[in-house]
């Protein structure tokens, strides 16, 4: 175990936690908060995706014990939060574009929530990735991190995404006009 | 102008700039909320014991006064180790004695008659649901592998778990789960198959392996390995041809890879995977036709069937896999990335 929660490796810190350390837990939230709240805005809206935010970890608190390998629990994470927001959004009637977007503090422009849309409406494999980054301010190799998939895999969804954001984004006349 | 600003933020990118400061402000910043009491183990141990004494004790002294009776259900009871299951549309039969639940233990066979389906428990990491007409054995379970055995019937399971701690057998196969959710059949003629509808299932038997990621199936006979996976919308010709090449027909597969389209680069990744180094170059010559190969994925390398390559051109074709939710698949988009889902 490194010196101090601060310093600890992710596997240390859910070695820590799952002992009952509640600093580590803690630390485990900072780092990763804002990936589960990517991966619940992208298919709930932001008040239902805070929501999710809390929800995933509280049952993450109670169920860590079941992480036998460490390393996996980027992975494990997101995959619960995947799970909870889905359910959220069944709950909520199954709809996947969140009408109660608007409505949430901060209230988006008519700007922003244009581009939250249009982020929505991309493949799945993009959408996260770029909530991630254009959203919470992840970096990419904080992404691959936070996530569990490989630099390159990242890499590919932010640049893959973008592309198909800018063009979305793009005043009609330009649409298509870039080679 | 050099660095990567979408990536690490070095260099300049106006517009991501500019996005970034659109939807900044949506971004989470809230503290950890109060977290809830963890169950204390040895405590809940300790009270189960005490539990379990007291009804050991009661159930003893019914027995001692009690005449012939058909025999208890074999460790199916509230009390045995297990995981618990209920019945609906009538009883179900665990370890041969007909019960509406209880729990399902190690070594012993829950079978649903035909009209009747089971919800199983699967430990504390997810759930399935055993059709009509099936007989599911629990073969083992703890901390490093929850086992199962379906013999014949249907399942559909849903898993929360790290890879590999979820597995199930069928006659002809095994599937390992690496995070998903999954049908799993076991055809009146043996055959296995499988259809992912979330995340990713390995499905193994002997050397050969199956790479299933959501929206595909696959079809495994026994004694000749898993199939190759093909997208449930594909065309019945299409499949067909797959049929064929999973079938010894070798003739098939340049039809086959011919026929490939956009939504078919999961099945030429299994072909190129498991295939024949002859085989390698035609297919690999179709994938990069359909999607966009990154230069560090050397066409040398998994034409050679170099394991590192060959796995991370699956991660890149499957990139956003991981990050998939369980919903249904979706259609495609027109623009949507040809590499990942049709």
């Amino acid at each position: 175990m490194a010196a101090s929660v601060v310093d600890a490796t992710i596997a240390e810190l859910v070695v820590a936690a799952q002992a009952g350390n509640h600093a580590a837990f803690t630390t485990l939230y900072a780092r990763f908060h804002r990936a589960v709240h990517a991966v619940a805005l992208a298919r709930v809206g932001a008040a239902d995706a805070a929501d999710v935010v809390q929800d995933v970890f509280a049952r993450a608190w109670t169920r860590l014990g079941s992480v036998r390998e460490p390393a996996a629990f980027a992975g494990w994470l997101m995959t619960m939060a995947r799970h909870r927001a889905i359910d959220r959004a069944r709950a909520r009637g199954g709809g996947d574009a969140p009408a109660q977007e608007v409505a949430v503090a901060p209230a988006p422009t008519a700007e922003a929530a244009a581009a939250l849309r249009a982020i929505r409406a991309l493949p799945e494999a993009y959408r996260e990735t770029l909530l991630m980054r254009l959203v919470e301010g992840l970096s990419g190799p904080e992404i691959a991190e936070r996530t569990g998939l490989t630099p390159e895999s990242v890499r590919v969804n932010l640049h893959r995404g973008m592309k198909l954001l800018r063009d979305r984004l793009a005043p009609p006349a330009t649409k298509g006009g870039t080679p | 102008m050099s660095g990567d600003y979408l990536w690490d933020r070095s260099g300049a990118d106006p517009e991501v700039a500019r996005l970034e400061g659109l939807l900044g402000g949506l971004a989470h910043d809230a503290p950890l909320a109060p977290l809830p009491p963890r169950r204390d183990r040895r405590r809940a141990l300790i009270v189960g014991a005490g539990v379990v004494v007291v009804a050991a004790a009661v159930a003893i002294a019914v027995w001692a006064t009690r005449g012939p009776r058909a025999p208890a259900p074999d460790g199916c009871g509230a009390g045995a180790a297990g995981f618990a299951f209920t019945s609906r549309g009538g009883p179900a039969r665990c370890g041969g004695v007909a019960t509406a639940g209880g729990v399902l233990p190690v070594g012993v066979a829950l079978e649903t008659p035909p009209d009747v389906t089971a919800e199983v428990t699967v430990a504390d990491i997810g759930a399935l649901t055993l059709a009509g007409g099936s007989e599911l054995t629990l073969a083992a379970t703890g901390a490093d592998q929850h086992r199962l055995r379906l013999a014949h019937g249907r399942l559909s399971a849903r898993v929360t778990a790290p890879p590999r701690l979820f597995v199930v057998d069928t006659p002809a196969a095994t599937a390992i789960d690496l995070g998903c959710a999954y049908d799993l059949a076991v055809l009146t003629d043996g055959r296995t198959q499988l259809t992912v509808t979330s995340g990713v299932v390995e499905l193994a038997a002997g050397a050969r392996l199956a790479h299933v990621t959501r929206g595909h199936t696959v079809t495994t006979v026994a004694g000749r390995g898993p199939g190759t996976p093909v997208a449930v919308g594909a065309s019945p010709a299409f499949a067909a041809l797959v049929a064929r090449v999973d079938g010894g027909d070798a003739s098939a597969l340049a039809p086959l890879v011919a026929a490939a389209g956009a939504g078919d680069t999961l099945t030429l990744w299994n072909l190129l995977a498991n295939g024949a180094a002859a085989e390698r170059p035609a297919i690999l010559a179709r994938l990069d036709a359909l999607f966009p190969r990154p230069e560090w994925l050397l066409a040398d390398d998994l034409v050679a069937g170099k394991p590192d390559a060959i796995a991370g051109l699956r991660d890149v074709l499957t990139s956003g896999v991981w990050l998939a939710p369980d919903a249904p698949p979706s259609p495609p988009s027109p623009d949507a990335n040809p590499g990942v889902w049709r």
